[in-house]
């Protein structure tokens, strides 16, 4: 794998070497998942869910996203949606009101990554 | 044998999740996949024999996992077939339930591809061998039961042609001994005579009432092939085949051994006594005469009367019920003839079809 895409991708929080042995060190599947993670509307569904106020909504898609980040060594995002899965679960409005706004900023600093290694 | 399955069935909502698991897998296995559970669950019912394993993940939309698990323990398929819940609900009521309904292993999320390696493939590998022991043992079972069979059929076999040569002599085609133990057979099952008879006991009486008259090697041909009258010296020799018959059977150790020995010595020995007393050897009356040899006795004298033997012409089939009714060809047990009686338009069906 080129130098200059390992390290785009570290910088935007993803864990390539993990990630690569996750999938055998598969660089084609390790593209193909990545840019699907792009497409994948569970994150738009997320937002929407949550900027309506419906809590419970957004249970579903913020599971499926964190699996997703787990997958995909996206070390601190999986970390920050495992905990906003808790608090949607618990219902716990304050804590994930927190969490909202890192999950986002992380989700950005990802994809950009992803974007810039294959426009 | 039958085929041993090499095709995993990923269960997973997530498309990366199912495309992860098929790359770590597709080296080894066959890999198909469902996006819900209530897809999966449909593919394992559709052939549960077609998976050698399952991966299953357990939150989805449709059918979740557990519920999927639920199913397939009610039906008894997780003896069978290995499944697997990969997910990261590693939390302890999940994982307590997950096991309490059979699941093989519970391995977290995100996979470590060695680790979800080793696991399946060992149990995999379990499930194989344990088919294979399986086959080989029902294979045996098999193999010895059929070999069972063939040394009954034999034993019965090496019966028939002593009791058939025999007969030969007595210049009787070897019907005779077929016929007496498919009447006796039938007067015991077809009848009240064989009520408190095992069904495996009637296949051992039928077998020794085919060494009946097995003494009648020991009778000189002169005597037993005469066309004529037996004089009564000639007859008191004939009467010792009884008594011969006895100790022959007597003599042989493996007859010993088998469950009709005691039925086929009683019956060679009793097969000429008399309900009043008057037959031979032992000149029993009434119920001293075992049940067997008084059946034997009976069919005997009807197979007799009925087909042409050396020394007379057939007779016609009232004739020979008549004969018997008025206690011309020896006197037997009410009860017996009353049975006989009942089945006789059956016995006789069996002569026809000769």
């Amino acid at each position: 794998m080129e130098e200059k895409i390992r390290c785009r991708l570290k910088d935007g929080g993803i864990a390539v070497d993990g990630l690569l042995e996750r999938l055998m060190g598969s660089e084609a599947l390790l593209e193909q998942f990545l840019k699907k993670f792009l497409t994948d509307p569970n994150y738009e569904a997320l937002c929407r869910a949550w900027e309506a106020g419906d809590e419970a909504g957004a249970v579903a898609p913020a599971h499926t996203l964190k699996g997703m980040c787990g997958n995909l060594s996206m070390t601190d995002l999986y970390e920050l949606t495992g905990r906003l899965v808790l608090a949607l679960r618990a219902g716990d409005r304050q804590e994930a009101g927190q969490l909202m706004p890192c999950v986002q900023r992380e989700y950005r600093r990802a994809a950009e990554a992803i974007r810039a290694c294959w426009p | 044998m039958g085929m041993v399955s090499n095709t995993i069935l990923v269960v997973d909502d997530d498309g990366i999740n199912r495309g992860i698991l098929r790359n770590l897998f597709s080296a080894q296995y066959e890999v198909d996949e469902a996006e819900n559970g209530r897809e999966g669950l449909e593919k394992i019912l559709t052939g549960p024999e077609a998976y050698c394993a399952v991966l299953l993940d357990v939150v989805m939309p449709e059918m979740d996992g557990l519920e999927v698990l639920r199913r397939l323990e009610a039906m008894g398929y997780t003896q069978r077939l290995p499944v697997f819940l990969i997910t990261a609900e590693t939390g302890d009521a999940t994982m307590k339930e997950a096991y309490r309904m059979g699941v093989m292993d519970v391995i977290g999320k995100p996979v470590v591809p060695y680790v979800v390696q080793r696991r399946i493939n060992s149990v995999v590998e379990l499930f194989r061998a344990r088919k294979r022991l399986g086959d080989v043992v029902e294979q045996q079972q098999s193999e010895l039961l059929q070999q069972a069979r063939k040394i009954i059929q034999l034993n019965q076999g090496m019966i028939e042609a002593l009791a058939t040569a025999i007969e030969f002599r007595n210049g009787e085609s070897g019907g005779h001994v077929k016929r007496i133990h498919d009447i006796t057979s039938l007067l015991l099952t077809g009848t009240e005579l064989g009520s408190g008879i095992s069904s495996r006991e009637v296949e051992q009486i039928a077998l020794a009432s085919i060494m009946h008259d097995v003494g009648k090697i020991a009778i000189p041909d002169a005597i037993l092939n005469k066309p004529g009258r037996l004089t009564p010296e000639e007859f008191e020799v004939m009467k010792t085949h009884t008594i011969q018959g006895a100790l022959m059977l007597e003599r042989v150790p493996q007859l010993r051994d088998s469950e009709a020995y005691h039925y086929a010595c009683d019956i060679a020995r009793h097969h000429h006594e008399r309900w009043d007393g008057g037959g031979y050897p032992d000149g029993l009356r009434g119920d001293e005469i075992s049940l067997w040899a008084q059946i034997v006795s009976l069919a005997d004298v009807y197979d007799a009367l009925i087909c042409k033997r050396v020394y007379k012409d057939a007779l016609p089939r009232e004739t020979v019920l008549d004969m018997i009714r008025q206690g011309q060809c020896g006197a037997f047990n009410p009860r017996l003839l009353q049975s006989f009686f009942s089945v006789e338009e059956r016995i006789f069906q069996m002569y026809k079809k000769e």
